[in-house]
Parts: structure tokens; sequence; C-alpha cells
């Protein structure tokens, strides 16, 4: 049993380490691409990022061409406006999935004279310092640890993966009335971290 | 219905880019006015974007990182968000200059032009105006974005937000000195009870000919 804690102890570690170190090394890169508009630092940057972006969108029921695309339509952001990323308050892989969902957000958009990036209020919430991706961290890995397998799976499934709860319940082989149910009791069950 | 759950999916929502373009402008001022809400939506944002370094890797087989240089090569590089930046007025102007148009005395509404499934409009409730006891077919959002209402389940100030479904009847009053300005999406057509409601439900119904 002890054994047990201690691996665990030390995967988590591990784990977490790998994230810090991860985001340490972006931030980097991303660095060097403001300061001195560095393309090798900005190849390295592709390489790390587009496959992950490129498969958001292939979950998202994106084709490959579109997914190709608004890829594509994501690191030319992040290549002109890396001034408005703030390293001190905001980690640098939440940054780029805002910006990969506001082009998903684009795409099915009606209103057209104006983007979702020009009412993206994530900028304004940062600078203004109303939102620090870092002061919120103990309130995830709480989250992360009250809430089971199965209920994060639903989390990604809804809210990541975009997926109607009627093509989850067919997947989960599950009624709908539950898919529904249990998305409502997993967002009441992280109140208690929330506020 | 007003639980923490409902809200909580809505910004969920937000965060995962699945709204409607009114309930997106809808939580942008929600969270813009409420710093408990922004918290709760840089708490999602990076739940999700968590999942980006757990996802089993596509690479694209036809971009590569010049494309992307190459492609915003005529872009400015000096990118800047304004001091004064508000998600609303940002689309509509200063809500001081708007046309609004007089619904009976007292209350006023303007309607926002987005498209999309949902329809969102701004009222204007004068100090001690009320709207008859009404329930909803659908849902109703209201987002205080000045002054105050009062209903049956308290008072709602700038930035606090109430969810509204065909179980909750409701009778909200201006119940601040200066009235209360909302922007509100309701989902289907309100029923209204009392003295006025059947004239009321008659005038919604020939509306819905003109949608």
């Amino acid at each position: 049993m002890i054994l047990l804690l201690y691996h665990y102890i030390v995967v988590l570690k591990f784990k977490i380490n790998k994230i810090i170190m991860e985001n340490e090394r972006l931030i980097d890169l991303v660095t060097k691409i403001s300061k001195n508009r560095d393309e090798r630092a900005f190849s390295e940057l592709f390489d790390f990022l587009a496959p992950k972006i490129n498969a958001y969108y292939l979950k998202n029921n994106l084709s490959f061409e579109q997914s190709e695309e608004l890829t594509q339509e994501v690191l030319s952001t992040i290549w002109t406006k890396t001034n408005l990323f703030d390293p001190e308050r905001s980690k640098f892989i939440t940054w780029a999935y805002t910006i990969a969902r506001n082009k998903k957000i684009d795409l099915y958009r009606k209103t057209k004279n104006k983007t979702a990036e020009d009412e993206d209020i994530r900028h304004f919430l940062y600078q203004n310092n109303k939102i620090n991706d870092y002061e919120i961290e103990l309130s995830i890995n709480k989250i992360k640890k009250e809430l089971d397998e199965n209920q994060q799976k639903l989390l990604k499934m809804s809210f990541f993966e975009q997926k109607s709860h009627k093509k989850i319940a067919e997947e989960l082989e599950i009624p709908l009335g539950t898919v529904k149910s249990r998305i409502r009791s997993t967002l009441n069950k992280m109140q208690k971290y929330l506020s | 219905m007003n639980t923490a759950a409902q809200k909580n999916e809505l910004i969920f929502g937000y965060s995962s880019g699945n709204l409607s373009e009114a309930k997106s402008l809808f939580v942008s001022m929600y969270l813009f006015l409420n710093s408990v809400a922004a918290k709760k939506a840089s708490i999602f944002d990076n739940i999700l974007a968590d999942n980006l370094s757990n996802l089993d890797e596509v690479a694209p087989k036809k971009i590569n990182y010049k494309d992307c240089i190459n492609a915003s090569s005529n872009q400015n590089l000096e990118f800047k968000i304004s001091k004064n930046y508000n998600p609303l007025t940002n689309l509509i102007g200063s809500i001081d200059n708007l046309n609004w148009k007089l619904i009976y005395k007292g209350f006023r509404e303007f309607n926002i032009p987005l498209k999309g499934s949902d329809s969102i409009k701004l009222i204007k409730m004068d100090p001690g105006t009320s709207v008859p006891l009404h329930s909803h077919n659908g849902k109703e959002y209201i987002l205080v974005i000045d002054g105050s209402f009062c209903d049956e389940y308290g008072e709602y100030k700038k930035g606090d937000m109430q969810i509204n479904d065909q179980k909750i009847k409701h009778h909200p009053t201006a119940c601040d000195k200066n009235g209360c300005i909302c922007l509100t999406i309701t989902e289907r057509d309100i029923v209204f009870f009392g003295k006025l409601g059947s004239a009321l439900n008659l005038f919604t119904f020939i509306k819905s000919f003109f949608k």
C-alpha cells in the first residue's frame, strides 16, 4: 500500500515536472519569436503545436483539409500576435487553445463583420490582472482529483470534442437522459472548487 | 431554476466555443462584469487546454512553419487591447446613445443585431417599473448591466445573472434609484399571467408571425 502510494507520488511529481518544463520551454520559444522574430524558434514551436491543434480540429469533426487550414491560421496568429502573450499570467498551451477555439467559432459564425477574437474578453482579463492561469492551478488540481475517470471523459467529450449529448449517449451506450444528468452532476460537483 | 450547474454549463460552453453568437456575447459581458465568473472561465479554459497535451497527435501534411509566416506577412505586429474594452459597447456603441424602442411606460428594449439561433436584447426599466408576472416556454437569461432589479428570488445587481425556465414564475421590478439595464436572451416566448396576461400573450402570439 505504502509502496503504491509512493509510486503514485513519484509519477505525479514526474508529470507535473514535465508540464512545468514544457511550459518553460514554450515560453522561451515565444519570447525568442516576440523579441527577435526568430524563425528557428517558430519552426520548433510549429513542430510541437501543429499536430496537437490539427488533432483537436479533427476531434471536432472537421475534415482533414479544414483542420489543416485552421491549424495554419492558428500558427500564423501566434507568429504575429506573440506580443499579446503574457507569460507572467498566461500558460502558453491555454493561450494557444483559446486562439484555436476562436478560429473554430469563426468557421461557423454568421455575423461576419467581427471575429471571435474581437469579442474574446480573455486578453482584456489577463491584461487587467483579473485572471491568472497560475493562480488557479490549485483549484484545477483539486477538481481533477475530485472527478473520476468517467466524469473527466464526459467533460472532454462534451466540451473539448463538442460532441452532442445524443452522440455521447450512442458512443457510451447509455440513455440520453443519463448523459444530461451526469454532466449536470459533474458540473455541480466542481462547484465547490470554483468560487 | 437558478442552479450553479446551469451557470457553469453556460461558462463551460463559452470556453469550449459551442455557444450561439448571442450567448457568447452574453457570457463575455458576464465575465467582464463578474470577477468570480471570469475566474471560473479561466479554470475551464485551462482544463480544456490540458486536453491538447494528452491527444493522439496528427501531423498536418500540406503545411509547414514557413507557410504560416508567409500567410501573415502583411499583418501589423503590434496589437494592443484598449483599456476601455467592453464587449457590448464594442459592438453597439455607447449604451447612452441607443435608439431605444418604448414597449410600455417605463420599459424600453433594444435588439442587438447578431445572427444565429438565439436573439439578444437590452432592456431598460425606469425606477419602480415592473414586468407582469410571467414564466417561459424556453429559458430566459438575464444579466444586470447597470442598476438592479428585484423579484421573488431576491435582488440582482450589476454583474449578477439569473437563468429562468418554465418552472419559474417571476415578477421583476427595477428597484435601484436609477432603474435597471439588463442584457437578456429569451430562447422562446414568455407566458404572461394576471389581468393584462391574455392581452400580452396575444401580442407575443401576433409578434411571432413577424419574426
